[in-house]
């Protein structure tokens, strides 16, 4: 099959983060909510493979039990600035939407993912190498493998 | 035949039941007709806006059963949008109207409400039998309306639906003196139970036959309920956790082994093991075993559980090995992914298949889930097991080739649907080229349901299939290259097949107009998330491709219940 199918897995219909677009300059790093365009995108995403949604929630907790995690996967939660934190069971939540609806009730300010301004809270990760990251570049179950901790950044520190 | 007074061709009527038969019966003569509409019993009607409860009532006036399907099957898989359709409080408003005796009523994805359900529960003093199969729309304050007003009641089957869970009282909503249930399916359900209102309520019911449970039951509970009820012979377990309580654990297994007629076993969804050997006393007996959810259960345990399952009809599960070689009845399998990423270390392959496949000969429908196949498997699949009625296979990742030798694999399915004659409902997946179309449109003569995800070329592929199979009655489609021109060849083609679905192809709106103005008994569905009117704006507006095209034979014309996001031509 050729590249240029463009029923590849290797493109999404709606999403290309591997073409640069024309307004980003070397300046401006407008960060936005995308998924690198692999096959793992594809089957993670919810409407591939195609399981029934109650059955897919089942089959997941199990793969990480598998994987050494309790279906309880609490983290540290903290508001940078803020000496005290949070814990936080991410394994609540379906994805990144619900984290960032949770967390900003629970902070009482909007945060968000990605995109760096003057006025909103970023969400940042550190891996299980240690580094942080920012929250929203890779698949909801891959970052639930890899996170330890979260820190909500004040914006311009950015 | 006109010798037999009507009276006489009824009784014989009686004796036909399937959809099919009466169906066909009612085109022999007019007279037929006129009988068979009116001592028609059960009404199964696969798509609820081919035809509307009005002209449903005109044609039969008796019926006593209803089966409605609402939503396409895809929308199992998030692909069709949240108020797409599928409303059954029209249905229930018109029979409440109407002087139907209505005992029965069967929906599968469609959409429920509790006024609807509290409307049926009032207006139908026999009501016996309720079945909700993934529906959702409703509350647990529905099911008290049921339970309350229903004093026939004798099956609540509740399958994968949506339930907003009100933890409120609807167990004990059903009065003391009701003691006709037959069929009690809450598994669904994840809030908690009040678990003294179940337990007199399984006290109470002699003819209870079926019962699954949900999460909230846990084992000393069940152990009550089995005591309660020996003459179970469906159950369905809630949760076990990790039980410490050896007691329960003694209990449930006196309590089990008097349930000599135990046939049917599921749930486990959080089973602790070593609870499962409580079971191990009736394996023996069971045909069907569903361990879809089980999904704490693992392999070491899985077997011992399956060891003791000689009479094993039906099963879901992942010791596949142990399956072939000690189920040698089985004639239903599912097999589900534990890795939905792929990669990883994994059970499940074509070996798997190929040795449930030698060791049970009377497999005849299977859904199979697995990371990579080849041809030569599925050509020794094919020759081991003729029989296969359904076949599914899912290969997790899009346009896998044959991992062995890289080709596409049409040969391995073309080689399922040579040596299956009798099949009738089909999914492939993995590489696949306009060939295995071809195959498909030659050979799969009774093929009523064909599933298609990131396959085939050109529009070839889809041709082949509309020329070729006489007997196609549901037709999906998924990111795969077929286009207007296969879409608009045999427009009468969909007069004979009760829908197509295609997302992500490539047909274009000006295809689509093309063909709702060919066929206007057909609804034409453009279903578009995204800003719907900006398909009317741009000027290229003919050649802009339709995200999810979702068509159907109708006798009632465009339905009146259409969401914004939902056009149709």
């Amino acid at each position: 099959m050729e590249n240029s199918n463009s029923y590849s897995p290797y493109s999404s219909s709606s999403v290309d983060s591997t073409k640069p677009s024309p307004s980003e300059s070397s300046v401006n790093l407008s960060l936005s909510l995308t998924f690198p365009s692999t096959s793992s995108q594809r089957e993670t995403s919810q409407d591939w493979p195609p399981i029934k949604p109650r059955l897919r929630d089942t089959l997941k907790s199990l793969r990480l039990r598998q994987r050494g995690y309790n279906t309880a996967l609490f983290v540290k939660v903290y508001m940078e600035g803020v000496p005290i934190g949070r814990k936080l069971d991410l394994s609540t939540f379906s994805g990144y939407k619900s984290l960032l609806e949770n967390l900003s009730h629970m902070f009482d300010t909007s945060v968000i993912c990605g995109t760096r301004d003057s006025k909103n809270h970023v969400l940042t990760y550190q891996d299980k190498d240690g580094d942080w990251m920012m929250v929203g570049d890779i698949p909801w179950d891959m970052f639930l493998e890899t996170v330890r901790r979260l820190k909500i950044t004040r914006p311009e520190r950015c | 035949m006109n010798y037999f007074p009507d009276e006489v061709i009824e009784h014989v009527f009686d004796f036909v039941t399937s959809h099919k038969d009466r169906h066909s019966i009612s085109l022999v003569c007019k007279s037929w007709f006129k009988i068979e509409r009116y001592s028609r019993q059960n009404v199964f009607i696969g798509n609820c806006y081919a035809i509307n409860p009005e002209r449903l009532l005109r044609r039969f006036p008796c019926f006593k059963s209803l089966t409605l399907k609402g939503k396409p099957h895809f929308a199992d898989f998030n692909l069709v949008p949240h108020g797409w359709g599928g409303f059954v409080q029209p249905w229930i408003e018109a029979l409440a109207r109407s002087r139907v005796g209505l005992e029965e009523l069967r929906l599968k994805r469609m959409v429920v409400t509790d006024e609807s359900l509290e409307l049926l529960s009032r207006s139908f003093v026999n009501f016996k039998s309720l079945v909700l199969v993934s529906c959702e729309g409703f509350s647990t304050d529905g099911l008290a309306s049921i339970a309350s007003n229903c004093r026939h009641l004798q099956d609540l089957d509740l399958q994968e639906n949506e339930i907003d869970d009100h933890r409120g009282q609807w167990l004990s909503c059903f009065p003391e003196t009701y003691t006709s249930l037959v069929t009690l399916n809450f598994a669904c359900l994840e809030g908690e139970t009040n678990l003294v209102a179940l337990e007199r309520l399984v006290a109470r019911s002699p003819n209870l036959r079926s019962l699954k449970l949900n999460r909230a039951v846990p084992l000393d509970a069940l152990a009550r309920l089995m005591a309660c009820a020996p003459q179970i012979v469906d159950l369905g377990v809630g949760s076990y956790e990790d039980e410490q309580d050896s007691e329960s654990c003694l209990k449930l297994q006196a309590a089990i082994r008097k349930c000599t007629s135990l046939r049917s076993l599921s749930g486990f969804l959080e089973a602790a093991p070593h609870c499962l050997s409580a079971f191990h006393p009736v394996c023996h007996n069971l045909t069907s075993l569903n361990l879809s959810y089980a999904a704490e259960i693992h392999g070491s345990h899985l077997i011992k559980l399956i060891e003791h399952c000689k009479k094993l009809q039906r099963i879901g599960d992942k010791g596949l090995e142990v399956v072939a070689s000690t189920c040698k009845e089985l004639q239903e399998l599912r097999v589900f992914p534990t890795d939905l990423q792929g990669g990883g270390n994994t059970a499940v392959t074509e070996d798997g298949l190929v040795a449930i496949s030698a060791g049970c000969p009377k497999l005849h429908s299977i859904l199979y889930f697995c990371q990579q196949m080849t041809n030569a498997a599925l050509i020794t699949v094919a020759k081991n097991c003729p029989n296969f009625i359904r076949f599914r296979l899912c290969i997790l990742e899009p346009h896998k080739p044959d991992h062995v030798t890289s080709q596409p694999l049409d040969e391995g399915f073309g080689a399922i649907v040579q040596a299956c004659k009798n099949l009738k409902r089909l999914s492939v997946s993995g590489l696949l080229t306009d060939q295995v179309f071809l195959y498909i449109g030659m050979y799969a003569t009774e093929l009523e349901m064909l599933s298609i995800a990131f396959a085939g070329d050109t529009d070839k592929g889809m041709l082949y299939v509309l020329n070729g199979c006489k007997k196609m009655r549901k037709l999906e489609i998924r990111d795969s290259p077929f286009g207007d021109a296969a879409l608009l060849a045999d427009v009468n083609k969909y007069e004979t097949m009760r829908s197509l679905w295609m997302s992500s192809c490539e047909v274009t709106l000006g295809g689509c107009k093309r063909l709702a103005r060919k066929a206007p008994w057909l609804n034409v569905e453009i279903i578009n998330e995204n800003d719907n009117n900006r398909m009317e704006e741009n000027g290229y507006e003919g050649r802009q491709k339709v995200d999810k095209l979702y068509l159907y034979r109708t006798v009632v014309g465009t339905r009146v219940d259409a969401p914004p996001f939902v056009w149709i031509l």
